[in-house]
């Protein structure tokens, strides 16, 4: 397992963090945590999420995943820990 | 701004949005809906007898048309029933709405009769699902889930809407256009492809479905011509390049030809346009093309480097991509020495197949002769199995959109129903259906339909009394213990000749060989009814070449055991 930091700014509307959990669940992908904000823009959340991949498998085919749903207004990896193993 | 309802505001918002035809079924939730459908003048609705069905037909009428295909169903099952359709439109790329009544607002969440939390069922199996709570979001929401639904990488867009919304008064307010934002092929990434098309001496098109969704048939013939490289077609991208033509290598993958099985392995460069990488076409995917250098153009980022990494990787529309290229490419290479090998194969290995040693017909030249007398400006539908990839090796496709089967997900099933739905989007086109005796069971309810909404289809079932495909792992991997895979069809239960007389079809049967072109004549000259034919063919018959799961694609086999390309180098 490697970790990774997502950083996602998600449009504040029904069923958008369910998307994004679904995609995790369904993309084989660990939540190790998860934290979802209000921002001072009210139609607009901050999600903040550390994830756990297979070794070997990049964030950024994840990323682009993300940017495919609808309600998902921005996503990027803010840093790039894929050489901490988790546990290590 | 008219006041109308919700339902009223929902008809004119499809009307506006080009709909003109929609199948579904009524029920509690969706009532309202079906009441000023009456009046459109715009929209047939043509009622199913099954909601997948009406999924299935949506997505039939998408593909042979170009346009966004619509279902509708009621809230609870009605809603369900949908899953298998949206799930399949999903995996193959096609532009689905679906709408679905929802239980009034004031009881979702409370498990009320007919509940179904059908939007977040949906959430992997679509691109977007909306529940609308407000009866005046009705017309943006509809325009933004048909822009969706067509843009971009096509896909399913559920609109779930609460009985109340629709019986509620509203405005109507016409949508404003929805702009689809547009990716323009990187031209450096195009300059770098086109440098390495011009220096390859083994390259190869490998051409997906993304092709035919971006109507870019003309472009892939235009550069293919101009380079003279070879182009090989998938499972989805059957007739984006003619099957008559020169350069055409067939259908690559598990069950594909050895010189287009032979092109991708030996490869220097693959041209991967419009597609996947899916397992079927790359077997083991560490053994796949290894040699090869990759240019992937595709218009979704996420498909890139999924399962193979590219070198080269253009993000856009397979036809811009294609426009983009040939103005790129001054200069053909040089490949001799890869088509005479290749031409080699073609010769030493082509399509084949033996008559069955107990005299029963032949499936494959049931298929031929189909695809023959019928001809390339028909659509063919096929369900999934050994029929499916029959009729991708043995009819010959000339045009984009000829073929409509389901690729990504294998639906069983599928070819009754997508057969009617493109029947409705083109009524001046032959339309058949060939389907299995296994797949015609799941769905052929929807003949009733096609006899009472005047849906000419042809339908024919390749009867080889069994679940054929899996029959065929039974006798290669499980030492011929056929654990249920036999279906009975050939002692007549169901007599399927009659089946289709009760469905209000007429029905013919062909057991002999001298009598195969008789039956597909004498079916195309009924109009005025679908048509059934129940082609009893032989059990044993197996579909090759094949790549067995698990293997490389250099152990593809001719007939059992026989792997022309395992040792040989080129």
């Amino acid at each position: 397992m490697t970790r990774h930091v997502l950083s996602m700014v998600l449009h504040n509307v029904p069923g958008a963090l369910a998307r994004v959990v679904v995609l995790f669940s369904s993309r084989g992908v660990d939540v190790e945590s998860l934290s979802l904000d209000p921002t001072e823009r009210g139609d607009v959340s901050r999600m903040d999420v550390v994830v756990g991949l297979p070794a070997g498998r990049s964030p950024d085919q994840l990323v682009k995943q993300l940017s495919r749903l609808v309600d998902v207004k921005s996503v990027v990896a803010v840093a790039d820990q894929a050489r901490n193993q988790i546990g290590a | 701004m008219d006041t109308v309802t919700g339902a009223s505001s929902l008809v004119r918002a499809l009307e506006d949005a080009g709909c003109e035809v929609v199948f579904g079924i009524p029920g509690g939730a969706i009532l309202p809906a079906y009441d000023p459908l009456l009046d459109s003048a715009k929209i047939r609705h043509v009622l199913v007898r099954h909601e997948q069905g009406a999924g299935h037909a949506a997505s039939g009428y998408a593909q042979a048309t170009g346009r966004v295909g619509v279902c509708v169903a009621t809230s609870g099952p009605g809603a369900t029933n949908l899953v298998t359709p949206l799930a399949d439109a999903y995996m193959d790329s096609v532009p689905v709405v679906a709408i679905t009544g929802q239980v009034n607002r004031s009881v979702i969440g409370t498990d009320a009769f007919q509940e179904a939390d059908i939007r977040s069922i949906c959430l992997p199996i679509t691109k977007h699902a909306f529940q609308v709570t407000e009866p005046e979001d009705i017309p943006a929401v509809i325009a933004e889930a048909f822009a969706l639904a067509a843009g971009g990488r096509p896909g399913p867009v559920l609109v779930d809407i609460p009985k109340d919304v629709l019986s509620a008064t509203t405005t109507y307010t016409p949508a404003l256009p929805v702009h689809t934002p547009k990716v323009t092929p990187a031209a450096n990434e195009v300059r770098r492809a086109a440098t390495l098309i011009t220096s390859a001496s083994r390259p190869v098109f490998y051409i997906g479905g993304g092709v035919v969704r971006a109507g870019a048939a003309a472009e892939l013939r235009t550069l293919a011509e101009r380079t003279g490289i070879p182009v090989v077609t998938t499972l989805m991208a059957r007739g984006a390049f003619p099957d008559s033509h020169r350069q055409h290598l067939g259908m690559p993958g598990m069950h594909g030809t050895v010189p287009a099985v032979a092109a991708l392995q030996q490869s220097d460069l693959l041209i991967a346009l419009g597609t996947r990488f899916d397992d079927r076409v790359t077997g083991v995917l560490d053994l796949f093309a290894p040699n090869a250098a990759v240019i992937h153009a595709d218009i979704d980022p996420a498909e890139i480097s999924k399962n193979r990494k590219a070198d080269v990787a253009i993000v856009g529309d397979c036809k811009d991509v294609l426009v983009s290229l040939i103005a790129a490419v001054r200069q053909a290479p040089v490949l001799t020495s890869w088509w005479a090998y290749l031409d080699g194969l073609r010769d030493r290995f082509p399509l084949g197949y033996d008559w069955p040693a107990d005299g029963k017909l032949a499936p494959q030249h049931v298929i031929e002769r189909i695809g023959t007398l019928v001809g390339p400006e028909a659509i063919y539908t096929s369900g999934v199995g050994q029929h499916q990839m029959w009729a991708a090796q043995y009819v010959g496709y000339e045009r984009p959109g000829s073929f409509i089967n389901s690729g990504g997900l294998g639906t069983m099933g599928f070819a009754v129903p997508a057969a009617m739905g493109a029947q409705c989007g083109v009524p001046d086109r032959a339309v058949w259906a060939i389907d299995g005796d296994g797949c015609f069971q799941m769905t052929n309810q929807e003949l009733v339909t096609c006899a009472l909404e005047g849906i000419p289809i042809k339908v024919a079932v390749i009867n080889n009394g069994n679940l054929g495909m899996v029959r065929q792992w039974q006798t290669l991997f499980y030492q011929g213990r056929y654990s249920n895979t036999g279906l009975s069809t050939h002692k007549r239960v169901p007599d399927f000749v009659a089946l289709a007389e009760a469905l209000g079809c007429a029905g013919l049967r062909c057991e002999e060989k001298s009598e195969v072109d008789d039956v597909i004549l004498r079916a195309m000259e009924i109009r005025d009814r679908p048509v059934v034919i129940d082609f009893v063919v032989g059990e044993d018959a197996q579909v090759w070449p094949m790549v067995a799961a698990g293997t490389g694609n250099d152990e593809i086999m001719t007939v059992r055991d026989f792997k022309p390309l395992f040792d040989e180098d080129l």
